[in-house]
C-alpha cells in the first residue's frame, strides 16, 4: 500500500516540478526563440525559429553602444551593491543593536522612502544634478539607486544582526574589543547569508533600474542597459525591434542567472533567519 | 538630562533641515526665468559667418543619413562643427528628453528635431527662437502645408525638415481600383477582408479620426485656437461611422490594439484588404509576400467632400538656451537645402519638404509614389495648434477609443471630448 | 544606605557612559545612510510635495501660483482617480493573492528533497531576473491578436478563444496583466516562503505524524502558523510594489481597457501633460495610499518590524 502511495507521490512531485519549470522558463524560452528570428519570422508564433540566425546578436554588438551599456550597468550596479552593503550594514547594526532614540521612527522613514513613486522626483533630481554637475556621470546614477535600495538592505541586514546571539558580541567586548571591532569581526561573518541575500537583491534592483537610467544620462558612454534598450532601433521609426531587444535581454539575463546559481544556496539560507525569527 | 537635551537638539536640527529644504524648494519653484519675455528673432543674415559648435538633438538615426548630413555640413563649413546627439526612437520619449533639458535651461541641444505637433507647446513656453524671417526667406521652396505646422500666433518658430501624410493601401488582387469614398471603402471591406488602421488609445488614433473628421468638414478648434468647435454634427457622424465599421465587421475588433507596425503586419499577412498607414510601409510591403499584390492611393473623400489627410513629420527649432544661435541657424538651413532633402528622402525614406525634390527624376525612379505623396501632403491639414495639444489629443483619443469599443455612444463621446478640450484650454 | 547608594552610582554612571558611547557610534553608523537618503530622496520628495501645492502655467513659462490643496481636491474629485484606485487595488489583491498561493505551492515542491533541487531554485529565479520592461514586451507579443502565440495555439487546437483580442477587452486585459505579473514574481515569493519552510524543525512533523495527524492537518497546524512571519515579509514588499505597478500596464495596453493604475495617471499628468502641480499631487496621493497599506500591515500582522527596533532589556 505505502509503496504504491510513495510511487504515486513521487510521480506527482515530478509532475509538479515539470509544471514549475515550464511555467518559469516558457517566456524566457520565448525570448531566446524571438532573439533567433529576424524579419517577418518575428511576427509569427512559431515555437521554433523557422530560419534561426545569430544576426540579432551580431547586430547588437556591432556598434559599441551596447557593450558600453553593459560596462556602465556593471559599474553602477556593482558600486550600488558594495556601497549599499557597506553603509547599509552600519545602519542595520545601529538599529538592531545600539541604544538610540527614535529608532522606530528612523526605520519607518527609511522604509517609507522606498515607497515614494520615483517618477515624481525624477525631474527634481535631474535639475539638482544639472546644477551640481552630476548629470551624465557615474555618481549621478549610483546615488539614486543607492537611496532606493538602502531601505531594503538595512531591513534585511538588521533582521539578521538581530538573530545573532548577543553573547558572542558580549564575549568579545569583555575581551577588550570595541563595539566596532565586534561588529566587524563577529557579526558580519555570522550574518554572511544575509549579506549575500541583500547584496543579490540590491544588485538585481540596481541592474533593472530604468527611470533614473534614462533621465540622468545623455550619452552612450554612461547609459546603462535598460535605458540603452530604449534606444534600440528597428528599421523604421514605428518598429519595436523585437529581435534585437530579445537578444539583448538574453545577453543581460544570463550573467544574473549564473550569479544566482553560484549564490543560491546562500540566498535561501539567508532569507530564512530574518523571516522566520523576525 | 544631558542626553535628553542632545536628542532634543538632534530632533530640532532634523526639523530645521526639513523646513530649510522646503524654503529652498519654494524659492526654486516659483517665478524663475522667462515669465513672458519676448522671444528673440533670428535673421537669415545672422547665419553668415557663424562659427563654433552646434549640437543637433533628434531621434535615432536609423539609416545613417543624419550622420552623413552632419559630415557633409562640417566639410562645407570649416568654421563650424556640428554634432549629432541621438534621442530614443519613440517620439514621446524624445519629447520628454527635450523638455527636460529645456526646463533646466540647458545649452546641450542647439537644434531640436521636433515632431510637428510640438511647435505650439515649445513656442508658448518660450523655448524657441522666432524664425519668421528665415522661414519666409525660403517659404516658396516648401510645401505650404508643412510651413503651417511651424506657425503659432502668426509667427514661424521652426524650419520644416521632413513631412508625412497617410495613404490608403489596398490589395490589387481583391480590389482592382481604390474606392474614391470612405463609405465605399467600408462597404468593400465588409464584403472582402476588412480594413485595418491604428486604433489603439494613442496619438495615432487621433490622426486616424481627424482624417475622417477633416474630410467631413469638421474642426476641433476655431482658427484662433481659442474656441472648441468639435461638438458638431460632423463629429457625431464620423464617430458613429467608425463605431459601426467595427460593429458590422468591416473593421476587425483587433484594430483597437493596433499601432502602425501591428496594422502593417496584419495587412502583409493577408488579413485585410485595406490599410491606412504612412508611406514607410510601402517599402516594407515590397519586401514581403504580398509585394506584387498591393498599391497605394491618396485618401478617399467622405460625405461627398474631398479626402483630407493629417500632416506628420518633423521640424527644426532652435533652442532659446543655445550658446550658438547663428551656427544653429546655418545648420538648420543646410538641412533644408535640396541635396540634403533628396538624400533624406532616398536613404531614410523621410519625405522631403522641398517641392523641387519631387520633380527630381532620380527620386521619381526610386520612389514610385512621389506623385501621390506630394498630393497627399498638399491636401493634408495640420492637427489643432495649441500649447496644450497633448491634452487635446488625449481628450480625442480617449473618447474615440471608448466609442470604437462600443462603451460610449457617439453623442456622449462627442460631448465628453468637447468638455475635456475646454478644460484643457482653460489651463492657465 | 549611603554606602549602598554610593556603590550603585558608579554602575549607573558606567551604563550611562556606555549609552553615550553607543549613541555616538550609532549616530556615526547611521549618518552615511541618512545622508544619502536626505540628499537624493528626502529633499526631492519634499520638493515634490511643494510642487503639488502649486499650479504651473503651460502658457507662460516660469509662472506659478500657490493653490494650496486645490490639486488634491481636483484629483480626489475626478472619476479617473477613483477608477485607477479601484483598478490598482483589484490588481494588487488578486495578483498578490495568486502569487502567494502559487508561490507557496512552488515552495512546498522545492522543499522536498530530490536531485536537481539546486538547479530548480535557479530556474525559479529566472522570471525575476529578466528586465521588467522586457517582460512586458514579451507578454505583449504572446497576447497579440491573430498572430500572437496564445491565439495561434488556441486556433490550431480548435479551442475557443482563438479570436479573442485579449488586450483589447475589458476584463481580459487586466487578467493578462495579472498573469504577467504573477509569472514574474511568484517565484520570488516562492523563495521567501521556501526559506521560511526550511526553518521549521522536522521533529515537529515527526511528532505530529506519531500522533496520527494527516498531511492536511500537519500543514494547517504546523506549517502555516510557523510560516506567518515569512508570509508577512513577502506580502508587505510585494503589496507595496504591486500598488505602484507601471511598466506592465504601460507596455501592454497603455492603460486602456480597464488597466489604468495610479502610477499611470500620475505619469500622464506629470510627464505627458506637464501638469506638474496635479501630477505631483497624484504621486503624493499614491504614496499616501501605499503608506497607509503598509501601516495596516505593520499594525495587524507585522510584529517583527517593530520588534526589530525594540530595546532589549
Amino acid at each position: 500500500m505505502t509503496e504504491r502511495h510513495e510511487a504515486l507521490g513521487r510521480a506527482l512531485l515530478w509532475l509538479a516540478v515539470a509544471a514549475i519549470v515550464v511555467f518559469c522558463l516558457f517566456p524566457f524560452y520565448w525570448l531566446i526563440n524571438t532573439s533567433l528570428k529576424t524579419g517577418t519570422d518575428l511576427s509569427s508564433a512559431n515555437l521554433v525559429p523557422p530560419h534561426p540566425t545569430l544576426d540579432n546578436y551580431t547586430s547588437i554588438f556591432k556598434d559599441s553602444a551596447f557593450t558600453m551599456a553593459l560596462r556602465n550597468s556593471a559599474i553602477v550596479a556593482g558600486s550600488v551593491t558594495v556601497l549599499s552593503l557597506l553603509i547599509g550594514s552600519f545602519a542595520g547594526y545601529a538599529l538592531a543593536r545600539l541604544h538610540l532614540p527614535f529608532k522606530f521612527l528612523i526605520l519607518a522613514i527609511l522604509l517609507s522612502i522606498s515607497t515614494f513613486p520615483p517618477i515624481a522626483i525624477a525631474a527634481p533630481v535631474f535639475e539638482i544634478w544639472t546644477e551640481i554637475g552630476l548629470y551624465n556621470t557615474y555618481p549621478g546614477l549610483i546615488l539614486p539607486s543607492l537611496a532606493f535600495g538602502l531601505p531594503l538592505t538595512v531591513y534585511i541586514l538588521a533582521s539578521f544582526f538581530r538573530d545573532i546571539p548577543r553573547e558572542l558580541e558580549e564575549a568579545a567586548l569583555i575581551d577588550g574589543a570595541t563595539r566596532f571591532q565586534a561588529f566587524r569581526k563577529i557579526v558580519i561573518p555570522l550574518a554572511a547569508p544575509g549579506v549575500v541575500t541583500a547584496g543579490l537583491l540590491v544588485f538585481i534592483f540596481a541592474w533593472n533600474e530604468f527611470l533614473f537610467a534614462i533621465t540622468l544620462t545623455s550619452t552612450p558612454d554612461r547609459r546603462p542597459v535598460p535605458a540603452a534598450i530604449a534606444f534600440f532601433t528597428g528599421s523604421t521609426q514605428f518598429e519595436i525591434p523585437l529581435g534585437t531587444i530579445s537578444a539583448a535581454s538574453v545577453v543581460v539575463t544570463i550573467p544574473l542567472i549564473v550569479m544566482v546559481l553560484i549564490f543560491q544556496r546562500r540566498i535561501v539560507a539567508g532569507l530564512t533567519a530574518g523571516a522566520v525569527k523576525g | 538630562m544631558a542626553s535628553q537635551d542632545r536628542s532634543n537638539a538632534r530632533y530640532l536640527t532634523a526639523l530645521g533641515v526639513c523646513v530649510a529644504a522646503l524654503g529652498l524648494a519654494s524659492c526654486g519653484g516659483g517665478g524663475s526665468s522667462g515669465g513672458g519675455s519676448e522671444a528673440k528673432t533670428l535673421e537669415p543674415s545672422d547665419a553668415k559667418g557663424a562659427s563654433g559648435e552646434v549640437t543637433w538633438c533628434i531621434g535615432k538615426d536609423t539609416s545613417g543619413a543624419f550622420k552623413t548630413a552632419v559630415e557633409n555640413f562640417n566639410q562645407q563649413n570649416p568654421k563650424l562643427e556640428a554634432k549629432l546627439v541621438e534621442l530614443p526612437e519613440n517620439a514621446d520619449l524624445q519629447r520628454e528628453q527635450q523638455i527636460q533639458r529645456l526646463r533646466a535651461e540647458s545649452s546641450e541641444c542647439d537644434v531640436l528635431g521636433m515632431d510637428v505637433i510640438w511647435t505650439a507647446e515649445y513656442a508658448a513656453s518660450g523655448w524657441l527662437y522666432n524664425l519668421t524671417p528665415a522661414v519666409e526667406a525660403h517659404e516658396s521652396e516648401f510645401i505650404s502645408s508643412t510651413v503651417e505646422t511651424a506657425e503659432y500666433e502668426g509667427k514661424k518658430w521652426a524650419l520644416p525638415f521632413n513631412t508625412n501624410a497617410g495613404f490608403l493601401y489596398y490589395r490589387t488582387n481583391e480590389v482592382p481600383k481604390a474606392p474614391t469614398t470612405w463609405e465605399q471603402v467600408y462597404n468593400d471591406a465588409q464584403e472582402k477582408n476588412g480594413l485595418v488602421y491604428q486604433g489603439e488609445r494613442y496619438e495615432g488614433l487621433t490622426v486616424n479620426f481627424l482624417e475622417l473628421l477633416y474630410s467631413a468638414g469638421g474642426k476641433v478648434l476655431s482658427e484662433d485656437g481659442k474656441t472648441v468647435e468639435i461638438n458638431s454634427p460632423q463629429t457625431r457622424e464620423v464617430l458613429e461611422f467608425m463605431r459601426k465599421g467595427i460593429g458590422d465587421g468591416a473593421v476587425p475588433k483587433a484594430v483597437t490594439t493596433y499601432e502602425e507596425e501591428s496594422s502593417r503586419r496584419a495587412f502583409e499577412a493577408g488579413h485585410a484588404t485595406f490599410m491606412r498607414n504612412w508611406p514607410y510601409a510601402y517599402a516594407l510591403g515590397k519586401e514581403s509576400s504580398i509585394a506584387n499584390e498591393f498599391a497605394v492611393a491618396k485618401f478617399p473623400g467622405y460625405a461627398g467632400n474631398e479626402g483630407a489627410g493629417v500632416v506628420g513629420g518633423y521640424n527644426l527649432g532652435i533652442s532659446a538656451y543655445t550658446d550658438n544661435p547663428d551656427g544653429s541657424l546655418a545648420f538648420a538651413e543646410f538641412l533644408t537645402t535640396e541635396p540634403v532633402q533628396k538624400e533624406m528622402f532616398l536613404k531614410a525614406t523621410l519625405p522631403a519638404v522641398a517641392t523641387a525634390v519631387y520633380e527630381d527624376p532620380e527620386v521619381k525612379k526610386e520612389i514610385p509614389f512621389t506623385e501621390e505623396l506630394l498630393q497627399a501632403v498638399e491636401q493634408a491639414q495640420a492637427r489643432p495648434v495649441s500649447p496644450v495639444y497633448t491634452e487635446i489629443s488625449e481628450a480625442i483619443y480617449d473618447n474615440v477609443f471608448e466609442a470604437l469599443n462600443d462603451r460610449e455612444s457617439a453623442d456622449s463621446a462627442t460631448s465628453k471630448m468637447s468638455s475635456e478640450i475646454e478644460g484643457a484650454l482653460q489651463r492657465f | 544606605m549611603e554606602a549602598r547608594a554610593a556603590r550603585l552610582r558608579p554602575a549607573r554612571r558606567a551604563r550611562r557612559s556606555v549609552f553615550r558611547g553607543e549613541r555616538r557610534l550609532g549616530a556615526a553608523m547611521l549618518a552615511p545612510s541618512l545622508a544619502v537618503i536626505a540628499l537624493v530622496a528626502a529633499y526631492p520628495i519634499a520638493y515634490a510635495v511643494w510642487l503639488s501645492l502649486n499650479e504651473y502655467s503651460v502658457i507662460t513659462p516660469g509662472l506659478s501660483r500657490f493653490v494650496g490643496l486645490d490639486n488634491y481636491r481636483e484629483a480626489l474629485g475626478s472619476s479617473a482617480f477613483w477608477e485607477a484606485m479601484e483598478t490598482t487595488v483589484l490588481f494588487t489583491v488578486v495578483s498578490v493573492g495568486l502569487e502567494l498561493v502559487i508561490g507557496l505551492g512552488m515552495a512546498l515542491v522545492m522543499h522536498r528533497a530530490f536531485r536537481g533541487r539546486a538547479l530548480l531554485r535557479a530556474v525559479v529565479l529566472v522570471p525575476w531576473a529578466i528586465l521588467t520592461v522586457v517582460t512586458a514586451i514579451t507578454w505583449r507579443t504572446i497576447f497579440e491578436p491573430e498572430l500572437g502565440f496564445v491565439n495561434t495555439v488556441l486556433s490550431s487546437l480548435g479551442l475557443p478563444g482563438g479570436d479573442v483580442v485579449w488586450l483589447g477587452e475589458e476584463g481580459y486585459a487586466l487578467a493578462a496583466m495579472i498573469l504577467a505579473d504573477v509569472w514574474k514574481t511568484a517565484p520570488f515569493m516562492a523563495l521567501l516562503l521556501l526559506a521560511g519552510l526550511q526553518g521549521i524543525p522536522e521533529d515537529l512533523y515527526d511528532a505530529a505524524k506519531v500522533d496520527g495527524a494527516g498531511t492536511w492537518q500537519r500543514f494547517r497546524s504546523i506549517t502555516l502558523p510557523l510560516l506567518v512571519p515569512a508570509i508577512t515579509v513577502a506580502l508587505i514588499f510585494r503589496t507595496l510594489d504591486a500598488l505602484r505597478v507601471f511598466d506592465l500596464p504601460y507596455v501592454l495596453t497603455k492603460g486602456a481597457n480597464g488597466t489604468e493604475t495610479l502610477s499611470l495617471i500620475a505619469q500622464r499628468e506629470l510627464v505627458t501633460n506637464r501638469n506638474t502641480g496635479l501630477g505631483s499631487a497624484l504621486a503624493v496621493l499614491t504614496f499616501i495610499t501605499v503608506m497607509g497599506v503598509s501601516f495596516l500591515y505593520i499594525r495587524f500582522v507585522g510584529g517583527n518590524i517593530r520588534a526589530l527596533t525594540e530595546e532589549e532589556q
